[in-house]
């Protein structure tokens, strides 16, 4: 099995320097179900020693995977990045 | 070929390269993938755009933006231009089946110098993007300064316009109508005054391009003007390789009354030497003798000396001992 | 959305006719047909390009095109054409596949083919502007204009960014924020959806052509089932020229309690032995996902509303039932039938919710509406445990009996192996029996 790093350095993301989603992880330390950490396909959410969310968006899909399993009201603010940022497939 | 002329005397012009931004090679082979979206305009380049319209709101003119490539570029190029240049012009080749450009830098640059020059669009500032991301040198805008005869700064890491916002990171002082800072070797710095009339290349970072109104990138994709290259790129001659050899250093006229005098000092040959030493020893002593030189010469104190010599003597668990003294290898 | 508004009194501060939002399949069959019509239109993608933001699995179902774009198989972007199509049903290390082959689809009109999306939908996108339409692209809507409750036009992210229009097609994906701002969408359910993850995985060209049995331009299109442990889903395998691309769809709420990471559910199929030598070798050439309105007809919102219709994904006109992995023709069908209502109601000058009211009466009788209304039960019969785990370990289970040879025994009847495997597996007679017409039915 390839290295996760590996897999994600395999697709073209065109970053913009503001987040397109954030996470208030203030939010999430109320949360028992944290589905956000295994569905996330690209693995961008990561639990914190102290019962946060460390959220990274450089590497995102824009899937919406997040904000559909999210079952706290407002942990997630998401939109898309500014037009002609983020991820940009080539052969999918 | 008759070139674009200029509405506005004295415009801004960009130029910009159309390049693969993320070549792919198939992982099978090793072979470079032709891809479809990954050409575009590398971040000098959009800099170059970003400065160039700033320079002509500030001036009052207009901006040109000019690529010499495919015709494969046209829209991009379009969508580039949208940001506020009042033109945008592709001049292709000329050759067809050429889709993806390919003048040399040389080729390039006289291109280029035809259409900005002053039977041209008569530009007054060019701003091109350093160093052109499919392994360029940075050399077309050199090239292009020669050909219009304008001074030149190039590999500018920040512009300053004056009571402008400034441009990355460059003050501007009262005499010049431009500042600039560039990048030297060594991590060095060095503040540029840049003429009003001036070919100048820019990094990626000085300047983010602006996104482009609504309307302006709804019609970009017309707005291009279409320019054939007047000449056919030149037969390709066989590269000559060199050796490589280091480049030349001024040094400063050797002193001297007559030729015997002056070859003397230029080669030190009758100056008084200490003829150098070469000794063998085992790390410990070898540190130890190193310190004992350094106290003959006089770098170290007495004590500094004697408690290196301790030193040694325990990690080695014996007396210091006179270093054998080996004949110097031819 | 249903009760009417009066006709919008004055067009004269309109941009365009109509605004279409996402140039995928939906947003430019809905382009090309307006402009080919005449209209003014204005298509517009967040993406750099047509197609950047969006991955499938794999097979385009064309014969769609026939009529958008005539012998669309001289020029389209396309890797392969199915000609062997395979439904395997798998456990752990059991595999049955049925494996159906046929030249005719490898000729015109073909019937299925492989693409790239980044190439596809640009190509298709090239085609709305040919026809007249105008593309904007690295441009997000951000939000609609409205006028006391109608749909004038949309917001973008550009500076200036509002643009105005008689009628906005809402064909932004699954995700439509544009149908939830108008209001066409009820709760929004994450049962209803499912995440699809995938690599492409580079192979030389000859080996895809010897490890599927394929030569020229065919190829294989593989549906899986019962690969992806506790989690409802399937799995898919294609192959395009000298790329493969396996992938899993997985139900949203089962992995985000499951405890099982989508590409960990990946690598265990790659690494099935029924997988296995079809990839080795191979390396991943891009990884992508994207979800999916997997509950169809259940799931679809109110298609019109006062200025604005919803196609493709956006209106959840995805067919994603196990046997069945098909949008692109769904968007292209519905996106081409929301153009062609559009120009119906501008040349009336009703562009209300009454007056675009022909889009669904098109869709109805349609393949669009027909087939999801005729596969409405199948999403849940294929997501279900049933389908999920315990049709493939006893479809495995009497095949493995069958074949297996225990001489000096005899030979059991199928009867007796089938009764057997039910009993190991937990399947009751009634439930098989109760599934099997509810599948007949349903997929009849
Ligand atoms: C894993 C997976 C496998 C699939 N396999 C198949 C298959 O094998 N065969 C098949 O036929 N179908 C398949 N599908 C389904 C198919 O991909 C979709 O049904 C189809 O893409 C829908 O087309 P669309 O035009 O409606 O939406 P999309 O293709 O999603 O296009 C929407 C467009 O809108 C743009 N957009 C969205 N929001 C905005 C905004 N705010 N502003 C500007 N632009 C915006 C997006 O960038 C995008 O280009 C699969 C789907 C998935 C996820
Ligand atoms: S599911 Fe939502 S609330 Fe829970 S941890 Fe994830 S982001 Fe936070
Ligand atoms: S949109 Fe998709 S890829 Fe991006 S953070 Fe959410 S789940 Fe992860």
């Amino acid at each position: 099995m390839i290295s996760f790093e590996r897999r994600m350095d395999s697709v073209e993301f065109r970053i913009h320097s503001e987040a397109h989603i954030v996470v208030d992880d203030t939010i999430c330390r109320d949360c028992s179900v944290r589905g956000c950490i295994t569905a996330c396909p690209a693995d961008l959410f990561v639990p914190t020693s102290d019962g946060g969310i460390l959220f990274n968006y450089e590497q995102c899909f824009e899937c919406g995977t997040c904000y559909l399993v999210c079952n706290e009201e407002g942990a997630i603010s998401w939109n898309y990045p500014e037009g002609g940022h983020g991820v940009v497939f080539h052969s999918s | 070929m008759n070139p674009p002329t200029s509405t506005d005397p004295g415009c801004v012009a960009a130029c910009v390269k159309w390049v693969d931004l993320s070549p792919e090679t198939d992982p099978t082979s090793g072979l470079p993938v032709p891809s479809a979206h990954s050409w575009g305009f590398s971040e000098a380049d959009r800099s170059a755009v970003e400065v160039a319209l700033r320079l002509a709101d500030d001036r009052g003119t207009d901006a040109v933006v000019v690529c010499v490539g495919p015709p494969d570029a046209q829209w991009a190029l379009g969508e580039l231009a949208a940001a506020g240049a009042a033109r945008a012009v592709l001049v292709t080749s000329g050759n067809p089946g050429d889709t993806r450009g390919g003048a040399s830098s040389g080729e390039t640059a006289r291109i280029l110098a035809d259409i900005l020059g002053p039977v041209g669009l008569d530009a007054d500032t060019v701003v091109c993007g350093d160093i052109s991301l499919d392994r360029g040198s940075g050399s077309v805008p050199a090239l292009l300064a020669h050909h219009l005869e304008l001074p030149q700064a190039l590999g500018l890491i920040s512009v300053d316009l004056g009571d402008r916002p400034r441009i990355g990171g460059a003050t501007r002082d009262a005499t010049t109508t431009l500042m600039g800072v560039r990048r030297l070797d060594g991590a060095r710095r060095e503040r540029v005054g840049i003429p009003a009339r001036a070919v100048m290349s820019v990094e990626g970072a000085v300047a983010p391009l602006r996104r482009a109104p609504l309307g302006r990138a709804v019609e970009a994709r017309r707005r291009v003007q279409r320019e054939s290259s007047p000449r056919r790129p030149e037969p390709v001659r066989p590269a000559r390789i060199l050796q490589w050899r280091p480049p030349p250093r001024s040094l400063p006229a050797p002193e001297g009354t007559d030729a015997f005098e002056r070859v003397v000092s230029l080669t030190g040959a009758l100056e008084e030497r200490t003829p150098p030493r070469v000794v063998e020893l085992a790390p410990p002593q070898a540190a130890a003798e190193i310190l004992r030189q350094l106290h003959r010469w006089g770098y170290l104190t007495d004590a500094g000396a004697a408690g290196a010599e301790a030193t040694a003597a325990k990690a080695t668990g014996s007396e210091p001992t006179d270093p054998v003294t080996a004949e110097p290898r031819p | 959305m249903t009760e009417h508004t009066a006709e919008r009194p004055s067009s004269d501060n309109d941009d365009f006719d109509a605004i279409v939002v996402g140039a995928g399949p939906a947003g430019s069959a809905a382009a090309l047909e307006l402009a080919r019509a005449g209209r003014s239109v204005l298509l517009i993608e967040r993406g750099p390009f047509p197609g950047s933001k969006n991955m499938y699995g794999g097979v385009i179902y064309g014969r769609i095109l026939d009529t958008l774009v005539p012998q669309w198989w001289t020029e389209a972007p396309i890797q392969r054409w199915v000609t062997r199509r395979q439904t395997m049903m798998m456990t752990g290390e059991q595999a049955l596949t049925v494996d159906y082959r046929t030249e005719a689809w490898g000729r015109p009109p073909y019937n299925g083919a492989t693409a790239y999306r980044p190439d596809f939908d640009s190509w298709l996108a090239d085609k709305a502007v040919e026809e007249g339409a105008t593309l904007v692209c690295s441009t997000t809507v951000t939000g609609l204009l409205t006028d006391s409750g109608r749909v004038v036009g949309v917001s973008t992210d550009r500076p200036d960014g509002d643009v105005r229009a008689r009628v906005v097609i809402a064909a932004d994906g699954v995700n439509s924020f544009l149908a939830k701002e108008a209001g066409l969408y009820g709760e929004v359910d994450p049962a209803n959806y499912t995440v699809g993850v995938k690599e492409t995985i580079a192979l030389p060209r000859s080996v895809i052509d010897e490890r599927f049995a394929v030569r020229g331009d065919h190829g294989v299109d593989i549906e899986i089932i019962g690969c992806t442990g506790d989690v409802p889903g399937g799995g898919f395998l294609y192959t395009n020229s000298d790329t493969i691309a396996v992938g899993l769809v997985l139900s949203l709420p089962a992995l985000a309690a499951g405890g099982r990471r989508p590409e960990e559910l990946l690598a265990e199929l790659k690494l099935h032995p029924a997988i296995a030598p079809l990839v080795e070798g191979g390396e991943v050439k891009e990884y992508s996902a994207h979800v999916i309105p997997e509950a169809g007809y259940d799931m679809m919102p109110e298609l019109v509303g006062d200025g604005i219709v919803v196609a493709g994904d956006a209106a959840a006109m995805c067919l994603a039932a196990g046997l069945w992995l098909e949008g692109v023709n769904f968007a292209i069908g519905s996106g081409a039938a929301a153009g062609r209502a559009c120009h119906g109601a501008l040349r009336k000058g009703d562009t209300s919710a009454v007056g675009l009211g022909d889009y669904r009466r098109r869709l109805e009788s349609s393949f669009v509406l027909k087939d999801h209304r005729k596969l409405r039960e199948a999403p849940h019969l294929v997501m279900g445990e049933l389908a999920q785990q315990k049709l493939p370990a006893m479809a495995c289970g009497v095949a493995e009996d069958m074949f297996t040879v225990t001489n000096p025994e005899p030979k059991a009847g199928l009867m007796r192996i089938v009764r057997r495997q039910m009993r190991t597996n937990g399947v009751k007679l009634r439930s098989v029996v109760g599934d099997t017409w509810r599948a007949l039915r349903a997929f009849g």
